[in-house]
């Protein structure tokens, strides 16, 4: 009896205190630092709310030009990636499901491969290749512009580099669930005359409408966080038009010169619930549409 | 061929198919041919970075200057992979490669040890508040990681980790995502099982370790490549946590390159420094292409 009321400690337990110390102790933390002021290396000094205060109301403060600044270009980025983060993974799963496709793990495969490549490897090879001498962009199409150092063509190849190695993920997800829609609903819509338009948004679509809502929660949150794409391609230029959000908030916690941390996290806390809002309005809205 | 099908299957077939024949022929090629256009484009698009890469690493740099963009190398060379792999100083590839294959392995094997554990006790044993204490787990998990992230470096300090690779394998333990996989997996294997072998006498450690753990091995090796590839390309917590050249894995390293080789004076190296990077995931890949395929199966609440 004893034994057995121990046992769950064992196995519940070691994870039960990483959590604590790695996910909830930091997040308290977080959110305590985002009223104080904090330098990372003494201890934090209770200023209530003046960080807020400074971010989201002093117009002549550089937090509250950084914030909005990255704010805007947060939100452009995940309102250019994200719509076609879910439409052409979804396109690629219904071309792929097309019976005489050939070859059709050798196309997933190449699709999927970018996303197993890290940022900093990907951003070193898509620069090249957007370099103005010596990459495709100069070479082939004659562009004479230095696209990481212009707009809108700095926002093109943070896209660019974001879609090629998003779709992969997306696209599985689909595949799975298409896959699982009944034949005959579609053999049967066809003998009702429906064409291959009809049947993708009368069977498919609402078939897959769960796998829609989570990918479009998850892929959308994940765009908030942006950070390696804009940092590896333009390093937040031209004139910080792509700097975003979490570049900041690195850049006031950990950048050269003395830390900014509780400033920072005032930063992190309005992220995080710009995320929480938005998702949980994305997944009323679709939920609700969706039934 | 087809008569054979008709024969063979009966009623069902032989009433639809004069009307699918037809129809076959006149909307397939159409649709097909879209289909084929737009997945060969993509195919090329996505397929040609790497391919460039791959070559412009083997060319030499007046090579490369003078004849501007080319698919492939008028004289292939190894001088670019010779140079990079003897810079162990400012860009020591090699020890950012150890250090990214010894996090990334340690890391993935406490991952699946944690994983199967901490799964095992939130599906398979009895405790006051089980599912009380799993689901406030899993709520306060979904609470973006944005906030925690500034005290995470707070608490790797305090522990001593910065600069080592204990910052990059232990805090990644704690996410609930991987947990929530093995507690369905597990909850549905039979519950029979433990009690039989319960009734042989055998303690939890024992149906843990004989029983419970040899079923759940497909959901164990799906976690253990995304947390192997989730680790090895993880960005953001490198470059914080790392200053250290000899210490830090190769996504961080490679951020340094472009200073180092910068603005592209030294492109084969470049590239092929990016090339050794991305190496073990490729591979990781092509042996284990079916399960990061299969992987969603798993999730049955995502598949819907």
């Amino acid at each position: 009896m004893n034994r057995k009321s121990f046992a769950p400690i064992f196995f519940v337990g070691p994870h039960f205190i990483l959590f604590i110390i790695f996910i909830c102790l930091p997040t308290i933390y977080g959110i305590y630092a985002s009223f104080t002021k904090w330098n990372l290396i003494n201890d934090p000094v209770w200023v209530g709310l003046d960080n807020y205060r400074t971010i989201l109301s002093d117009t002549s403060s550089t937090f509250y030009t950084q914030f909005f600044n990255g704010l805007k270009n947060t939100l452009i980025f995940v309102g250019l990636s994200v719509p076609i983060l879910i439409a052409l993974p979804l396109m690629i799963a219904v071309a792929l499901e097309h019976k005489q496709v050939k070859l059709k793990g050798f196309i997933q495969a190449v699709l999927y491969i970018p996303g197993l490549i890290s940022i900093s490897a990907a951003a070193l090879i898509w620069l090249l290749i957007f370099n103005k001498q010596l990459g495709i962009t100069g070479n082939v199409f004659g562009s004479e512009t230095v696209w990481a150092a212009n707009q809108p063509y700095a926002w093109i190849i943070i896209i660019v580099i974001t879609v090629w190695g998003g779709v992969g993920g997306n696209m599985i997800i689909y595949r799975a669930s298409i896959s699982g829609v009944s034949k005959e609903l579609y053999e049967s819509a066809e003998m009702d005359g429906a064409g291959p338009i009809r049947r993708f948004t009368s069977i498919t679509l609402p078939s897959i409408r769960f796998p829609l809502i989570y990918t479009f929660v998850m892929t959308t949150a994940g765009a908030f966080n942006v950070f390696g794409q804009p940092l590896m391609m333009t390093d937040g230029g031209p004139r910080q038009s792509t700097t975003v959000l979490m570049m900041y908030i690195r850049q006031l916690a950990f950048g050269h010169g003395e830390s900014i941390a509780g400033m920072a996290s005032a930063m992190a806390v309005l992220l995080g619930l710009v995320i929480l809002v938005i998702s949980a309005l994305q997944y009323y809205v679709m939920n609700r549409n969706a039934s | 061929m087809s008569n054979q099908v008709l024969n063979n299957t009966g009623a069902e077939v032989q009433i639809k198919s004069p009307v699918q024949q037809p129809l076959q022929g006149k909307r397939f090629p159409i649709s097909q041919y879209i289909a084929y256009l737009f997945l060969t484009v993509l195919c090329v698009i996505w397929i040609i970075p790497v391919i460039f890469g791959i070559t412009t690493s083997f060319r030499s740099q007046a090579e490369v200057v003078s004849t501007g963009f080319r698919l492939l190398p008028v004289n292939w060379i190894l001088d670019n992979y010779v140079t990079i792999l003897n810079n162990t100083s400012t860009a020591p590839i090699l020890r950012w490669l150890v250090n990214s294959i010894f996090i990334a392995t340690t890391h993935t094997a406490l991952v699946i040890v944690i994983i199967s554990i901490t799964g095992y006790g939130y599906a398979r044993m009895n405790f006051k508040g089980r599912d009380t204490l799993f689901f406030t787990l899993l709520g306060i998990s979904f609470f973006p990681g944005v906030v925690n992230l500034i005290p995470s470096y707070k608490i790797i300090d305090a522990f001593g980790w910065v600069n080592t690779a204990w910052a990059m394998i232990i805090p990644g333990l704690a996410g609930m995502g991987n947990i929530f996989l093995v507690r369905q997996f597990m909850k549905g294997i039979p519950k029979d099982l433990d009690e039989s072998a319960k009734v042989d006498g055998a303690g939890d450690f024992r149906i843990y370790f004989s029983v419970i753990l040899p079923l759940i091995k497909p959901v164990l090796i799906v976690c253990g490549l995304f947390s192997f590839t989730g680790s090895w390309n993880d960005f953001l917590w490198p470059v914080i946590v790392y200053t250290d050249v000899d210490k830090m894995p190769v996504t961080a390293g490679l951020l340094l390159l472009q200073d180092i080789y910068g603005n592209y004076r030294l492109i084969g190296q470049l590239m092929g420094s990016a090339i050794l990077a991305i190496i073990p995931t490729l591979l990781l890949f092509l042996f284990a292409q079916k399960y990061f395929v299969q992987s969603i199966n798993l999730n049955a609440g995502i598949k819907g």
